[in-house]
């Protein structure tokens, strides 16, 4: 077992009272690793605090307790430029692709790169093309290389949601943080996605922690299944060893255990 | 008889219903030609002028033939003076207006505070109209074509700070929020996801202000802010009714040429 990329400790996270109500409470001790190499998924019915657990690992949130490790670096405390560093270790694709649609598609890869070109020219809207080639071998790797001077904006939703995993694995991230990524593509599309996940992970090496509303998909693709329910995991095991019934209870059991957590 | 205690209380049936919208539609009616009477009265209109009037319109109009295209060549550096208060005026708008715009999105604004400010610049930019900022601006600078640029330039701001930070508003967020994942610098984040998504209409709405630009320009010689509208004012105080026909010759082309030009081009971009 190699040493873990990610290491969520405890976490916690209420969000603010609006009127009466005294906040949301929704992260209650989280805990999990991420190691690299896997794929590891998160299920959990609506609510249960996994798009919260991991906009809190991208430094998206700050989580009000607990603890978020990247590679051995506490995360949460930090801010400004040391957080905008540490983050670009993760690389994040989220539900839809968000490309800019009116730019080529080589040019929304190249933009993965932008956090480590920090020049004026590039401050202004210039393109870093001395990065060009690797930019065209992470669009090789999503099988786009082809559509490289197109219009991000005539492709369709599998293509655009692979451009944003060449996008970045452009960043050169050692790992990839994936919000719901097959939420708005059809089936085929969802499957390609997962596929091209899991090579990320076991032939690149990055560690991938997804978010899926699919639990058949997780079975087929994860190396580790994370069940969530009333912002905690409750269950961690490899998909062989998932029984139906667990998958089964976190969607149906969350009313009440949700009442019993607040 | 529960349903038509219903019925006489709360609820009232599909003809009565019906009853009550002709009417208001009435009603309505009614209040648009008070309306209309008392604007007129106001005005003073009285279309029979306009008959009595016609013989000195004709009296005008053969004064006004041939247009006099002998004095044309003195015509053209006011036109070209026209023109550019028009481009001058909005290239420095669009300067001016596209960071302001930016701090004036509530998506893209740095703080509530500098929002607040840059909306009310704005609003101030526009409400007031550009010829009364021209002749703010002759008082301040003297007459010449400067002060009728300058008045354009801050209309301009208003009109297109509105319109551009409106169009922010509207952006889709999530290129926004995927570069600013990258690591990607503020300033990098708006050069990249910002600019490339809303550049066109952008472009487009700075075109159609330029053509509207060149009309405000013509208006704003009256005041004496240069220009052939100057020209115009001139020729009807001196009476030369056939310089005046040139000018305005000379006036619908510049302004329908521009009209055309930058409706092609705003065509080209979308």
């Amino acid at each position: 077992m190699s040493t873990p990329l990610i290491e969520v400790a405890d976490l916690a996270m209420r969000f603010p009272a609006r009127g009466r109500d005294d906040g949301h409470l929704a992260l209650n001790g989280a805990t999990m690793t991420l190691a690299p190499g896997e794929l590891v998924v998160v299920l959990g019915a609506n609510g249960c605090g996994k798009s919260t657990m991991l906009r809190c690992i991208a430094g998206m949130l700050r989580p009000t307790g607990g603890e978020v490790r990247v590679e051995g670096q506490a995360i949460s405390g930090l801010s400004g430029r040391t957080l905008t560093e540490a983050r670009m270790a993760l690389g994040m694709i989220f539900q839809s692709a968000h490309l800019v649609k009116r730019r080529s598609v080589v040019a929304n890869v190249l933009a993965g790169t932008l956090g480590r070109h920090r020049s004026l020219g590039i401050a202004l809207g210039k393109l870093p093309h001395q990065e060009t080639p690797h930019a065209m071998a992470c669009l090789d790797e999503v099988g786009l290389a082809h559509f490289a001077p197109q219009r991000a904006g005539t492709l369709s939703g599998g293509q655009a949601q692979r451009v944003s995993v060449a996008r970045a694995l452009a960043q050169r991230p050692r790992a990839l943080l994936a919000d719901e990524p097959v939420a708005s593509l059809d089936p085929d599309a969802a499957e390609e996605l997962m596929t091209l996940l899991r090579r990320v992970a076991h032939q690149d090496g990055l560690g991938v922690l997804c978010v899926l509303h699919q639990p058949e998909l997780a079975r087929r693709f994860a190396d580790r299944i994370l069940g969530m329910q009333a912002g905690r995991i409750i269950f961690n095991h490899e998909p062989r060893h998932v029984r139906d019934n667990e998958v089964s209870a976190l969607y149906v059991k969350r009313d009440a255990s949700q009442r019993l957590a607040a | 008889m529960s349903a038509i205690a219903e019925d006489n209380g709360r609820r009232l049936s599909p003809h009565r219903q019906d009853k009550r919208r002709s009417a208001l539609s009435f009603v309505v009616i009614f209040a648009g030609i008070a309306l209309f009477l008392q604007a007129a009265f106001v005005v003073h209109a009285r279309p029979q002028d306009l008959i009595t009037g016609a013989h000195g319109i004709a009296d005008i109009l053969s004064r006004a033939w041939p247009p006099d295209f002998a004095s044309l060549p003195d015509a053209l550096w006011p036109a070209l003076e026209t023109v550019d208060i028009a481009i001058f005026g909005t290239a420095v708008a669009v300067i001016v207006a596209v960071p302001l715009a930016l701090v004036a999105a509530r998506n893209t604004t740095p703080a509530r505070p500098i929002y607040v400010l840059a909306r009310m610049a704005i609003a101030l930019a526009r409400v007031v109209p550009d010829l009364v900022w021209a002749l703010i601006f002759v008082t301040a600078v003297g007459l010449g074509p400067f002060p009728g640029a300058l008045a354009i330039a801050i209309h301009s701001i208003g009109m297109m700070g509105r319109l551009f930070a409106e169009l922010i508003e509207d952006m889709d967020m999530g290129p926004v929020e995927a570069l600013t994942m990258t690591g990607a610098s503020r300033l990098a984040v708006f050069s990249h996801a910002v600019i490339p998504s809303v550049l066109p209409s952008l472009a487009g709405i700075t075109l159609y202000r330029l053509d509207e630009n060149i009309r405000a320009s013509l208006v704003l010689g009256f005041v004496g802010a240069g220009g052939i509208g100057f020209q115009l004012l001139t020729a009807m105080n001196l009476f030369q009714y056939r310089t005046v026909a040139m000018l305005l010759v000379a006036t619908f082309v510049i302004v329908v040429s521009a009209e055309r030009l930058s409706a092609a081009l705003r065509q080209r971009i979308a």
